[in-house]
């Protein structure tokens, strides 16, 4: 090992982590920012081809294997592309195991050495790109392409990632394992590194492909009909706006109803208890004592607060009563004239009392046990109830209803 | 408590005849279970004593439970079916849009999609042509909602979807709704209505998104 290149590998990698805020800037935003940057480290940087510039007026911008790196250190899906581009590696690993299988015929060992380790870091790369690729693929359909918002930018995506996959399956098919057992021809070494460990990943890769390729496809036709369905109601929506008195026509009628149209009508209404059955008397009675409890918890408490403001304020309902009872009066008086049944809350409303209305019904519903045996003769009050919502068997009432006998 | 269950079987088919829409996420059990054809098959063959049959709609999402043979009763039922489901139409369809606009995106809602009421009534809240749009909705007769306000307008919206099968709300103590595959059934009608009427609504739409452009 060159102690050099150590040394220097060392040099470099201190002076990325001396710039870490200008880079990930650079990288973050596309560009280096060189006003309030020193000049020497950003010419070190230049030097270390971490930045480059692209043409003399433009801006420093990260250097690709750097961006690459970060890419994938950072799991950013938002710029990792698909390498698809396999043709070159095989050149090299072509060109490689030649150097190899010359330097292991001239017994030159050292040299075999040096390729083979050349060669295991070109394999597993290619190993590690391929599964990367296959791993990009994964990690867009797993969010269904989120990085972007819009349906048709997401429809672009897709169409993109099948277009990369097609053409990495294609050169795939240039690593099948008849040209890369006659890459290796009968060297053990070559034969174990390209045969075993290369043919089985991409197999692996292949079969793993074949899968996201149809996951891609059915994405696709997921997102064609999310759009076409959003082009259905805004179509809709569109065609109602033009035509205000749209019906479509009713297709019941035909003769080979579509099975859209033909839901049945309900027959099964849900089921109530049955108040009669003295297998069922126990639990009711449970259920019973169970709503009882709810109801003190939370009425009684009320209740008590009622009373004591009514206490509070006897004598206020004192001057109060004399008013409403003349209003009962009126009341009365009224139906005596027009001779006609008339609802308390009607008279309420149309004379725009100043009572609550319950006080008012309850004063009504007074007012009328107050009259003498005589007087109630004259008149019918009939009470318009409403069931509870919620507890069975229990009234409120409404409303009232007087009318001459 | 009583330890009597109803069998799977039981379970469906009341679902079925209360007029319900089977999907996976309104009634994951019943659903799983007419995945089987055994489990179908013998669903129909009850159903069949009542002139009725199971059917499977948008792909196998949906079951429900429809008429095997058509006599006049049965037309007549249909007839009025279709008389409500072609004007429940526009508020639902606009219902739609107005989801898909206020949350943002250009995906219309699908089964398994999540509304988070609260999300939607401040998107809705914060810009006034929702507003309006919300308060037209609200007062179509499915909806039938007097509130002025966008939190009565919206509960009572959401309400009626629930009660239609659109929409389920898992807790009751949240305000957080699950769209049900019905809404795809609501798409194939639409699909269908388009087709058979010949609107070309896809057509209509891209024409008005290419001369917005256009402007």
């Amino acid at each position: 090992m060159n102690p050099n290149l150590h040394r220097s590998g060392k040099r470099f990698l201190n002076l990325l982590a001396r710039n870490s805020d200008l880079l990930m800037n650079a990288y973050l935003s596309g560009s280096v920012d060189e006003d309030n940057k020193d000049n020497k480290q950003v010419k070190d940087l230049l030097a270390s081809h971490a930045i480059w510039r692209p043409a003399v007026d433009e801006d420093l911008q990260l250097g690709l294997a750097l961006r690459k790196l970060l890419e994938e250190a950072l799991s950013d899906e938002h710029n990792q592309q698909v390498d698809a581009n396999i043709g070159s590696r095989l050149a090299s690993l072509r060109t490689k195991a030649e150097h190899y299988r010359e330097a292991v015929h001239e017994g030159d060992l050292a040299s075999a050495d040096a390729y083979l380790q050349d060669l295991s870091l070109v394999t597993y790369d290619l190993n590690q790109s391929l599964k990367q690729s296959v791993r990009v693929l994964w990690s867009r359909i797993n969010n269904e392409f989120g990085y972007v918002a819009s349906l048709k930018a997401k429809i672009r995506e897709n169409e993109l990632a099948q277009q990369q996959l097609n053409e990495l399956l294609q050169s795939l098919e240039l690593l099948n394992f008849e040209t890369l057992s006659k890459i290796a021809g009968d060297l053990r070494e070559l034969r174990r590194l390209l045969c075993s460990n290369l043919h089985q990943v991409v197999v692996d890769v292949s079969q793993e492909l074949a899968v996201v390729q149809t996951k891609l496809i059915s994405l696709l036709g997921r997102f064609r009909q999310l759009r076409g369905r959003s082009r259905l109601l805004k179509g809709f929506t569109l065609y109602c706006e033009q035509h205000p008195d749209f019906h479509p026509s009713d297709p019941s009628g035909q003769l080979q109803v579509p099975s859209l149209f033909k839901q049945a009508a309900p027959l099964l209404k849900s089921a109530s208890v049955n108040l009669y059955n003295p297998e069922h008397e126990q639990q009711l009675l449970g259920i019973v004592a169970k709503i009882h409890v709810q109801r003190v918890n939370g009425t009684q408490i009320q209740e008590q607060e009622e009373n004591f403001t009514s206490l509070e304020q006897a004598e206020l309902y004192e001057i109060h009563d004399s008013g409403i009872s003349a209003d009962v009066e009126r009341y009365l008086n009224e139906i005596i004239d027009s001779a006609q049944d008339l609802s308390a809350l009607d008279f309420f409303e149309r004379e725009q009392l100043k009572w609550r209305a319950e006080d008012w019904l309850y004063q009504v519903i007074g007012g009328y046990n107050a009259l003498s045996d005589e007087g109630k003769q004259f008149f019918a009050l009939e009470a318009i109830e409403e069931a509870h919502p919620e507890f069975s068997g229990n009234k409120y009432i409404r409303d009232l209803r007087l009318w001459l006998r | 408590m009583s330890d009597f269950i109803l069998s799977e079987t039981g379970n469906v088919l009341s679902q079925l005849l209360e007029g319900k829409f089977i999907c996976r996420i309104s009634n994951e059990q019943a659903f799983e279970f007419l995945q089987t054809p055994e489990n179908r098959d013998k669903i129909d063959y009850q159903l069949r004593v009542l002139n009725r049959c199971l059917t499977s709609g948008c792909d196998g999402e949906i079951y429900y439970c429809s008429y095997q043979d058509l006599g006049g009763a049965e037309h007549k039922v249909l007839s009025e079916q279709f008389g409500d489901i072609a004007s429940s139409l526009l508020p639902l369809v606009e219902w739609l849009v107005l989801v898909q606009e206020s949350i943002g995106g250009d995906t219309p809602l699908s089964a398994g999609n999540h509304i988070r009421l609260n999300e939607l009534q401040t998107a809705i809240e914060d810009t006034p042509a929702f507003r309006e749009q919300l308060t037209k909705i609200s007062q179509y007769r499915l909806f039938g909602s007097n509130s002025s306000q966008v939190d009565g307008q919206l509960k009572q919206v959401f309400k009626r979807l629930v009660e239609q099968g659109y929409l389920i709300r898992p807790n009751s103590e949240k305000q957080i709704y699950i769209a049900c595959a019905k809404i795809d059934y609501l798409f194939e009608i639409i699909r269908f209505i388009d087709e058979t009427e010949d609107l070309s609504l896809e057509q209509r739409a891209s024409d008005s998104f290419g001369q917005e452009n256009l402007l």
